[in-house]
């Protein structure tokens, strides 16, 4: 078994032992059955108050955010919310809960690769946030009587897996901080923060101001989310969205860059100073 | 000719003590933390097929030397060869051929089961899967937990949690084991249980380097002991060759009431012993006497108390110990 092949099998062990752990506590999956369909919706009856269904106000909005449904908009985004959430916590929160468990030590004195314990936990956020998509969808449906095509379900597949590595990436350069500064859940909650005002979760980016609108550009977020919105409600074609996807990957790649960059610079830093074994 | 287990040589580790606001930092002001050398200047040769061990009260410095050979910390100065490699250049050649028990059962993932603990870290010490299994099942007898294996480890006890920490150092089938206060929180007959386990791993040719402030683990487990205290290395020898240098056959603790000056009484008993140790609390003076004969000492020490008008209350007459050794080379006892 070469290197590589060892490297991997650790990672998707590393995987598999956060899902594990999380299974042992069923009680954390009804979250995902409640808080996906009732923030959204909520969101999406606001909007109905605010606008009285009424046909202009719908054109303004259309006008904005590039179509009538509401519903599918702020459901979409919310979708992106959770999912960006999951990831920025994911990895970071994995690696946190391993520093003070007092765990942290006996990974890093394993020959594996320092990136398996940097990556692999945050694969375990992929399969419940994976359920979380699917009871928004039905919400959706059994709620606001919402069905996208199912080719455009189809190609809204493909965005997201498309889009994991670019929300991975982010999500390691946070984990990579844990190192150093132990607890960095202040900073996640600011940039998720950010991320939702800039990046057109709950409304367009087009109500920005101009300058605010060149820095969402520069966001993976703003477009994936543009994008799913694009093939799930305006039934624009994967061809149409490949020049977004192509940026995302290139973000993502430079972002996964950095943050191996960052991650290998702390971990010499924490050998050096004794870091790793406090918190 | 034969490559050493593990060769350190003038090995340092200094750490900063106190700390530096970010404030201090952006206004870059000087940085006034003190330096503490945890490990200075230690020279060790641990050769193939023994159990070494470094004895040493809380803070002397063996858990960080332990680190740095594990490659979790990286020296100040010095060289550090295990298994005749570096692992400052090649750290992960080394993590391969090491098996590593350091923070016990802290260690562990407490809402797995034992081998599912096992499988993960077998996955992370490049176990080939083709032999994981077996090499699970192997380790989990090895430590005597086969029957154990899927429950929960935070059922277990704390003494099982430790041998399964040490089924996992065992994954990689390594050579070379490192066990940092191995039975450190354990019951005597866990503590027993586990030192059984640590002469398998020697009977089974490995390695094994073990750190511990029990002085009779040392003396019972270990072929050579380093006495290490303040970062350094005091003496360093077999236990028993350690205990010949204190030229004493017993050592004598005596507990003496006196009211004035304890220095005559000291004075006195010095006499007939080597005073290693004593410590006035109140009206009490405790006293340790290294001697070549109790039976010769004892009576004289009565002679040296009355004529000082002080009166004993209490002697105990024991063997001599690495403890004395300790004392011997500190001037302090290992507990202080």
């Amino acid at each position: 078994m070469s290197l590589l092949a060892a490297d991997i099998r650790a990672f998707f062990a590393a995987a598999r032992k956060e899902l594990r752990q999380q299974r042992r506590y069923p009680t954390l999956f009804l979250g995902l059955l409640f808080w996906p369909v009732l923030l959204p919706a909520s969101w999406v009856l606001m909007g109905h108050a605010y606008s009285g269904n009424d046909p202009q106000a719908l054109a303004a909005f259309a006008e904005r955010a590039g179509s009538t449904n509401v519903a599918g908009f702020v459901f979409v985004g919310y979708a992106m919310y959770m999912w960006l959430s999951s990831l920025l916590w994911g990895s970071g929160t994995a690696l946190r809960q391993e520093q003070v468990r007092g765990s942290l030590e006996a990974v890093f004195v394993t020959p594996a690769s320092r990136l398996v314990p940097l990556f692999g936990p945050g694969v375990a956020t992929l399969i419940p946030m994976a359920a979380t998509f699917v009871v928004m969808g039905v919400a959706l449906w059994v709620l606001f009587g919402v069905v996208p095509p199912l080719g455009a379900v189809l190609q809204a597949a493909v965005v997201v897996i498309l889009g994991v590595p670019a929300l991975y990436a982010i999500g390691t350069l946070f984990a990579a901080t844990v190192l150093r500064f132990g607890e960095v859940a202040p900073i996640v909650q600011l940039i998720r923060g950010m991320f939702v005002l800039a990046c057109g979760i709950t409304f367009p980016v087009a109500m920005l101001p101009g300058w605010a609108q060149v820095w969402a550009w520069l966001m993976p977020p703003t477009y994936i989310v543009e994008d799913l919105r694009r093939v799930l409600l305006q039934g624009a074609g994967l061809a149409e969205v490949a020049p977004h996807v192509a940026i995302v990957l290139t973000i993502a790649m430079l972002t996964a860059l950095l943050a191996i960059a960052v991650f290998r610079f702390l971990e010499t830093s924490a050998r050096r100073s004794g870091m790793l074994s406090r918190f | 000719m034969t490559v050493a287990a593990v060769e350190t040589k003038d090995l340092v580790k200094v750490f900063e003590r106190g700390r530096r606001t970010i404030w201090q930092r952006i206004r870059r002001e000087p940085d006034k933390r003190d330096r503490f050398r945890a490990v200075d200047g230690i020279d060790l040769v641990v050769e193939p097929g023994e159990i070494f061990g470094l004895l040493g009260p809380n803070g002397a410095g063996k858990t960080t030397t332990m680190k740095m050979l594990a490659t979790l910390l990286i020296p100040t100065s010095g060289t550090i060869r295990v298994l005749g490699i570096d692992p400052l250049t090649r750290p992960r050649e080394v993590r391969a051929r090491l098996g590593a028990m350091l923070s016990g059962e802290r260690s562990l993932y407490w809402k797995l089961t034992g081998r599912e603990n096992l499988e993960y870290f077998a996955a992370l010490y490049h176990v080939p899967p083709g032999e994981t299994k077996a090499r699970i099942a192997n380790v989990l007898a090895a430590v005597k937990l086969a029957d154990r294996a899927d429950d929960y480890v935070e059922r277990y006890s704390t003494g099982m949690r430790q041998r399964l920490a040490l089924a996992r150092a065992l994954l990689p089938n390594p050579p070379l084991v490192v066990l940092d206060e191995p039975t450190v929180g354990l019951d005597p007959q866990a503590s027993r249980d586990l030192r059984d386990r640590v002469r398998e791993l020697k009977a089974q040719g490995r390695t094994v380097l073990l750190t511990t402030h029990y002085m009779e683990e040392a003396d019972q487990l270990c072929d050579r002991v380093a006495i290490i205290d303040h970062g350094r290395i005091v003496a360093l020898d077999t236990p028993a060759a350690l205990k010949r240098t204190i030229r004493a056959e017993e050592v004598v603790h005596l507990e003496i009431a006196l009211d004035g000056d304890e220095r005559p009484v000291i004075d006195r008993l010095a006499r007939s012993a080597t005073v290693a140790r004593s410590e006035r609390s109140n009206g009490t003076l405790a006293v340790t006497a290294h001697c070549a004969s109790a039976r010769d000492f004892v009576p004289a020490a009565f002679d040296a108390a009355r004529s000082t008008g002080a009166t004993i209350r209490h002697v105990e007459v024991v063997p001599v110990t690495l403890e004395d050794v300790f004392l011997a080379v500190t001037g302090r006892a290992l507990r202080e």
